[in-house]
């Protein structure tokens, strides 16, 4: 490795197409198994989910294999539960999203300004960041029972022996809350870095031309946040609509909380129906790539400037 | 990984694989079982009830042969069929044996994965099934698949009513007379009390749905045996009867709170309430197996526990009728052992079968379990032994025989998700539309045109 | 108004963080047959506090012997597959830093699509692949998975710092007379050193916390990691979940997060925002 930053001779022009040519090879011998980990992984068995997709294949009769062609992704695309679990799915990621960018905004400015206890401060905003989700999703849901929980209790307006797990909507929101507030510590994070990068002096300007709080806030802060909230809200996004651990802990996809990811995940281990869960994969797959692409279309993200080569 | 000596060659690329895995795991310094002694060690897979009985009986059935070790399965029957399914889908040479639910037998066997049982011991198991062997009919039925014994029956569940003597003295109910689900729902609700069943979405849905079906002269589905051509049924009158009682279930007042998450755990606190004037304080009517005996009379004077007196009101009667006049069809359960059709030493795990089976076996898990057995031998063992009150053997015993088996299908499983699919939640079951809802929506699953 | 704000907030995040915190340890506390019963309340109400009795249970009753092996399969399976990862890790970022190839781009793309990986998808096929490799329910079928992606963030992070590094300074060092092996000793793995080690800090944590992987491609406690265990819990009556076992659990399951957090809370911060936004 070290051998490659010994002083280099310069102006000479064979050497350094020399130098280049065996920097590239070294470059690639670098990142190697890198590469070839992450597709031992990822391509290749998608590769074999979209081969297995066209095939009505069921672990308890491989011998019955049979060629269905595209049967497999009109079923799911014409089936009304497809439609429900996408719907509830893009609802957990929009509300989840929103609500923690507004407290993870909230909290960035807190940890912005404060300058006692950082150390606390910080220590704790981690703490949900690293537990668990499973976890997350145990404390929440025991919380929220009539039974054992405080939820009731506290909240006025609620009885008691209130079910929250016993409708679809007290249900989707006791998911959202785990969800929130496990994840709401990294976008706070993220904005914290943005916010960071805000010149004092271009606040102090503002303030000598008499904008208020307010404006300040909309005119100055977040413009000029815009690529750090911008990449907190796709890599959330992505994350939230990938949304399963909370929802097999909590519900188990009762109550029509399941989402895409939980519809899959039941296909493939729980229903042994591999080609179907196999289309069902690469939908997924698909409909992730469209929410990526409409997040950057959207709202303009440029990646590349955003996390590289900065 | 366990007897790599005593594997067929395999081809070497998979070898080198599995060496590295190896390799690898025993740098990690887990290495946990690779004897080297040459004695096969066989896997038993058990569910998580009466574990320290199967504990003892893993080391009782050990021999100079082979010893048994016993995994743990998740708790609930879909996880378990899950997770046996997939190692025997794996071909898994260490799957030896397993403790398999009922309803899952006819799957496991059609696909292959069970060894089927061979012998006099078949002979016994099918003969039973026809009312002329040891086994309880309903039990020795479970393990049987197209004429043949795919398992060894080891205990047989069943649901009866559990109740507060004290309440239904207060509804004025002749508990020694059969009685309906109108009236213990009605008892319940006039009088301070709730009533427990199992209504999260679950297997134990499916069992009260089936229960209430076959109470009413039904069936959900039919002709099982043509497999994704079987008749769906529950579209019919007893479906709507089935139907009507969980609607009266979910509006009534003696509904319980949690009722659409509620399990076999749930409602277990609601029997014996602190407070006799706190809502539904009066205690409940509560169906649910045999192990709810045991399990009351070891909280007498636990902490936190009951007293003797309240254990005495406890009362237990047969599963409550659909319909009045036509007599109720409790559910079956329990557990079946089945041998690995890969299992590496198939006439050891056979035989290790039989030994964890045996009568003794399923008179300790009766005594210290309170899971019933599933030989009329036993029965008598367990009978004479005097821990458990005489009416309430013989409640179990007619309830095994009388009862109504889940359906046995090849697809059970896709069979009971529909149906949990259209049936759940409680309080949105309509007499009206769910019963033709559900039957329109396992039709289609059947044939592979929706999604489950 | 203006100098209440920022104490409000303070109270504020800390209440937020960490009340579910406090409460599954609550939780913890109250005793095995007064949650079967019911009791309701942030605290184990009167004489229900069950003192240190779940969490003796969940150790070492024999009942639980599941759950002390899942501690060692996670610690062992999170601990191997962050070393791995970050080795490759390194190899990669230090390429991407420092040297001009073509596929630079392509890695990048590669890291982030990865990121951004729906991991349900994955589960059918890499179940049928691992158990035709025969590595299904082992240790190695899950060091795989939690290698391929803990990479992405390894990468982005260890490139972020390693691009901050002043590279001169070796050279300088060479100039010196130190051997080139003594300047990137000497000089280089200081420098890299922060950055290798909160990479690895966030990819223990993406291990520690996966569950998917977890329940999909294990079937026994041979591989079980905490949260897949967790999610499978059985207790002494197996139709009741024992919410305050699981909870005491569940609390033994954080303290190598906490302990984590308190030490180096100030490189996960930087870790976690370094390369996150540029520019």
């Amino acid at each position: 490795m070290t051998t490659l930053t010994a002083p280099a001779p310069t102006g000479n022009k064979p050497v350094i197409s020399d130098r280049s040519r065996a920097e590239n090879r070294l470059g690639q011998k670098l990142i190697a198994p890198a590469i070839v980990l992450m597709l031992l992984v990822t391509a290749f068995p998608m590769l074999r989910a979209i081969y297995l997709s066209v095939f009505d294949y069921s672990l308890t009769a491989p011998d019955d294999r049979e060629f269905v062609g595209l049967s497999n992704y009109l079923t799911a695309l014409t089936d009304p539960l497809f439609w429900q679990t996408t719907g509830i799915t893009v609802l957990y990621m929009v509300v989840t999203v929103a609500v923690e960018l507004v407290i993870g905004f909230i909290f960035a400015m807190v940890m912005h300004r404060v300058i006692f206890a950082r150390g606390v401060i910080r220590t704790s905003i981690l703490i949900p960041y690293g537990i668990v989700t499973v976890v997350s999703g145990f404390a929440w849901q025991f919380a929220f029972t009539s039974t054992n929980g405080f939820v009731n209790g506290w909240l006025p307006g609620i009885s008691a022996d209130f079910n929250w797990f016993g409708e679809t909507n007290s249900a989707v929101i006791a998911i959202m809350v785990s969800e929130i507030w496990k994840t709401t510590p990294f976008m706070s994070l993220l904005l914290l870095a943005g916010l960071a990068q805000i010149s004092e002096d271009m606040l102090e300007a503002a303030q000598v031309d008499g904008a208020t709080w307010w404006q300040r806030l909309w005119k100055v802060i977040i413009p000029n946040m815009r690529a750090a909230i911008m990449v907190a809200v796709l890599f959330r996004a992505l994350d939230a609509y990938r949304i399963f651990d909370n929802i097999f802990v909590m519900t188990n996809g009762a109550q029509k909380t399941e989402s895409i990811s939980f519809l899959t995940y039941r296909q493939t281990i729980e229903q042994f129906q591999l080609g179907m869960g196999s289309a069902l994969s690469v939908l997924l797959f698909l409909s992730v790539l469209l929410v990526a692409f409409l997040i950057v279309r959207l709202f303009r993200v440029d990646l590349a400037a955003a996390r590289q080569e900065g | 990984m366990n007897q790599p000596s005593q594997r067929a060659p395999r081809g070497a690329g998979r070898r080198r694989a599995l060496v590295a895995g190896t390799a690898l795991v025993t740098a990690a310094g887990l290495l946990s079982a690779c004897g080297g002694d040459g004695k096969p060690t066989l896997h038993w897979y058990v569910n998580p009830d009466g574990v320290d009985t199967f504990e003892t009986y893993a080391k009782e059935c050990s021999t100079d042969d082979y010893d048994i070790s016993v995994e743990l399965l998740p708790s609930g029957a879909t996880d378990q069929r899950v997770q046996l399914a997939r190692r025997l889908a794996a071909e898994d040479s260490s799957t030896d044996l397993m403790n398999l639910d009922p309803v899952f037998v006819a799957e496991f066997a059609n696909a292959e994965w069970l060894a089927e049982i061979p012998g006099d011991l078949a002979t016994e198991i099918t003969n039973s099934a026809d009312g002329e062997g040891d086994y309880l009919a309903g039990a020795a039925d479970t393990v049987i698949w197209e004429d043949k014994a795919f398992a060894i029956p080891l205990w047989a569940n069943t649901q009866v009513l559990w109740y507060r003597k004290s309440l239904a003295d207060a509804a004025g109910l002749d508990m020694t007379q059969p009685v309906t689900w109108e009236q213990v729902i009605q008892a319940a609700a006039d009088n301070n009390g709730s009533v427990g069943v199992q209504a999260n979405k679950y297997e134990a849905y499916m069992v009260l749905i089936n229960a209430l079906v076959q109470g009413a002269g039904g069936d959900i589905v039919s002709d099982t045996e043509a497999g994704r051509d079987t008749k769906v049924d529950i579209d019919s009158e007893a479906g709507r009867e089935a139907a009507a009682i969980i609607k009266m279930l979910a509006d009534s007042q003696a509904a319980q709170s949690d009722l659409s998450v509620s399990n076999e755990g749930t409602s277990l606190g609601r029997m014996f309430l602190k407070d006799a004037n706190a809502p539904q304080g009066a205690g409940e009517f509560m169906l649910n197996w045999t192990f709810v005996y045991k399990f009351y009379q070891g909280q007498i004077d636990a902490p936190d526990g009951i007293t003797q007196e309240l254990f005495d009101d406890l009362g237990y009667a047969r599963y409550p009728a659909t319909v009045e006049g036509e007599a109720s069809k409790p559910p079956i359960g329990g557990i079946d052992i089945g041998v690995g059709a890969y299992s590496a030493n198939p006439e050891f795990a056979m035989e290790a079968a039989q030994c964890i089976t045996s009568t003794q076996a399923q008179v300790d898990l009766a005594l210290n379990n309170g899971l019933m057995p599933s030989t009329n031998s036993a029965y008598d063992e367990v009978a004479a032994s005097g821990d458990f009150p005489e009416d309430l053997i013989e409640l179990y015993r007619t309830s095994v025989d009388e009862g109504g088996p889940r359906p046995k299908s090849a697809f059970y499983a896709l069979i009971s998700s529909a149906i949990q699919a259209r049936w759940h939640s409680p309080t949105s079951v309509d007499p009206g539309s769910t019963p033709k809802d559900s039957a329109d929506y396992l039709q289609d699953v059947l044939e592979g045109k929706a999604l489950l | 108004m203006k100098k209440l704000g920022v104490p409000i907030g303070v109270l504020v995040i800390l209440v937020w963080c960490l009340l579910p915190v406090v409460w599954i340890i609550s939780l913890s506390f109250k005793s095995e047959e007064s949650v079967t019963a019911g009791n309701p309340g942030f605290l184990p109400s009167d004489g229900t506090n069950a003192g240190w009795d779940n969490y003796n249970k969940v150790l070492t009753d024999d009942l639980y012997d599941f759950f002390p092996r899942a501690i060692i399969n996670s610690i062992g399976i999170s601990l191997i597959a962050t070393t791995l990862s970050v080795i490759v890790a390194t190899l990669a970022a230090y390429a991407i830093a420092r040297l001009e190839f073509k596929g630079k781009k392509l890695v990048l793309t590669m890291s982030l699509a990865i990121a951004m990986f729906p991991v349900v998808s994955l589960i059918g096929p890499l179940f049928d692949m691992w158990r035709t490799f025969g590595i299904y329910d082992t240790w190695l079928g899950l060091i795989i998975p939690y290698m391929s992606f803990t990479l992405p963030l390894a990468i982005w992070t260890l490139s972020a710092f390693f691009r901050e590094i002043p590279w001169e300074m070796e050279q300088a060092a060479q100039v010196d007379g130190a051997t080139s092996w003594q300047a990137f000793r000497k000089v280089i793995v200081p420098l890299a050193a922060p950055g290798v080690f909160t990479a690895a800090i966030l990819t223990f944590f993406f291990a520690w916390n996966d569950f998917v992987f977890g329940i999909s491609l294990t079937s026994t406690e041979s591989a079980r990691p905490i949260p897949a265990s967790l999610a499978f819990f059985v207790g002494a009556d197996p139709f009741n979940r024992p919410a305050s076992l699981l909870a005491a659990a569940a609390v033994i399951s954080t303290i190598p997060i906490i302990i984590i957090v308190l030490l180096f809370q100030r490189k996960i911060v930087a870790g976690l925002t370094s390369g996150a936004v540029k520019g």
